[in-house]
């Protein structure tokens, strides 16, 4: 109940996107009516929204902001790109699917979506959040080798320690 | 004695609750005057229950203590201060006490932030501790003048003389130490053109970098708890207290609303900024009110 009226949201602009949010969170639309603010450092946010396609270099950073949110959080991807490389799809360096990646709970599609469109993605989050569908923390945790995997096929061997013991390390523990 | 035990009891409480209703039409006032409609009233407390659900990160033993250590100093002063008729702890210390119990809120942050090793926190620790040199001066200069003026360093029987004659702020020796806090009060509470300690667009909140979930809950509550003993301070010096709980909250809420309005519109100082203009008008008029005040004795 209280995770859903206080968003503070940790808007991770990659280079399109960053035009859409301030509209949303000052006088003409007005965010913090719904009781999102954005916040200035992961530690203190529960809502993580990635605007904008996403290059190899951001999604680094993407992980390793999104591993330092406190527990229960959030994501959602916002406009085209993070869904399926948008206007990027034949791009060398751009992530096709961010959702191999980070789990994300939600879309907003658009290339750009219209402010308006933000406040609807609220709506439909509070619903999830009231149904427990906005689980993506969870299955996080659950299926964390496979995102693990995902990460280091593409980074190759990764220069941050696992967020959580993966199936391998707890054989190697074993062992 | 009973009365004495519900007091020491209440008061905290009492504080928190103001403190909270406080932050939430901080916010509420903010919004308006920016033409926004602004966030329910109870905004702090969801945040705050939020953030006593959510799963926090320590960074060490002094992180977690820094972090009490500072509550605690906060819900300390409560007891020292007069609210209305209210002052359990009256017949000690007085002042001299509150002032050394103020710095243990700023010191306790401040070692729970640096224990957290971020680059922005260290920045803000500094920011704070130059800033509190700026307004220790001018606030010292202040509360000695009108500690020899009544004669006593009993906060309590500072509000009782006002009670008697006039507040403080339009009695004419203690008129200008008056104004010199007027100009300190928006560096006391660490609002905008001060807030340059936990400046979020500069370095992301300053020693709160690393607070989450129950960290960052308790930091509200302290933040709540220092706003309440800021102005709470400066209604019992200068405006002459209350008799009444009811006009004491009143004085109390004028003086935030007035200070929000300042937050509103005006953009944050830089730190030699500020402290080049606390070491020059507020002390100068603080400096000319004790030389008068203790001549007119």
């Amino acid at each position: 109940m209280a995770n859903k009226y206080s968003l503070n949201a940790v808007y991770f602009c990659t280079g399109c996107g960053i035009i859409e949010i301030p509209p949303s969170i000052t006088a003409r639309w007005d965010a913090e009516r719904f009781g999102i603010i954005p916040v200035a450092t992961p530690r203190q946010g529960n809502l993580f929204m990635i605007t904008g396609y996403v290059s190899l270099k951001t999604l680094r950073a993407i992980i390793r902001t999104y591993e330092q949110m406190p527990d229960p959080k959030y994501t959602v991807g916002f406009g085209s790109c993070p869904i399926n490389g948008g206007m990027y799809w034949d791009s060398y360096n751009t992530i096709k699917h961010l959702d191999k990646y980070i789990p994300v709970d939600g879309w907003i599609a658009g290339c750009m979506p219209r402010p308006e469109a933000v406040f609807i993605g609220v709506t439909h989050l509070w619903t999830l959040i009231d149904k427990d569908m906005a689980n993506g923390y969870i299955r996080y945790r659950e299926h964390y080798d496979q995102y693990r995997g995902n990460q280091e096929k593409l980074f190759g061997k990764l220069d941050w320690p696992p967020l959580y013991a993966t199936a391998t390390a707890q054989k190697e523990m074993a062992a | 004695m009973v009365t004495k035990i519900v007091q020491l009891v209440l008061l905290p409480v009492l504080g928190f609750v103001i403190g909270i209703f406080f932050l939430g039409l901080y916010r509420k006032i903010m919004a308006r005057i920016q033409w926004r409609y602004g966030p329910p009233l109870l905004q702090p407390v969801i945040d705050i229950i939020r953030l006593l659900f959510q799963r926090g990160v320590s960074h060490g033993i002094i992180f977690d203590f820094g972090l009490v250590l500072s509550l605690a100093g906060a819900l300390t002063i409560t007891l020292f201060l007069p609210f209305a008729q209210w002052c359990p702890l009256k017949g000690s210390g007085g002042l001299l006490v509150i002032l050394y119990l103020m710095l243990l809120m700023p010191l306790g942050m401040e070692l729970s932030g640096g224990s957290a090793a971020n680059p922005n926190s260290s920045i803000g620790i500094s920011r704070k501790f130059i800033l509190a040199l700026g307004y220790e001066v001018p606030l010292l200069l202040i509360l000695l003048s009108v500690m020899t003026h009544y004669k006593t360093i009993s906060l309590f029987e500072v509000v009782l003389s006002q009670q008697h004659s006039a507040w403080a702020l339009l009695s004419w020796p203690l008129a200008l130490p008056g104004i010199a806090y007027v100009l300190i009060l928006p560096a006391v509470l660490g609002v905008r053109p001060f807030d340059i300690t936990t400046a979020p667009q500069e370095i992301s909140y300053g020693p709160m970098v690393e607070y989450g979930g129950k960290y960052l809950a308790f930091a509200h509550i302290h933040h709540a708890l220092s706003l309440f003993i800021g102005i709470s301070l400066f209604v019992n010096l200068f405006l002459g207290g209350a008799a009444n709980p009811v006009v004491f909250f009143v004085k109390m809420f004028v003086v935030f609303t007035a200070g929000v309005c300042v937050n509103a519109v005006f953009p944050r100082l830089r730190i030699e900024q500020a402290v080049s203009y606390l070491w020059k008008w507020p002390t100068a008029v603080a400096l000319l009110g004790l030389i008068i005040v203790s001549l007119v004795k």
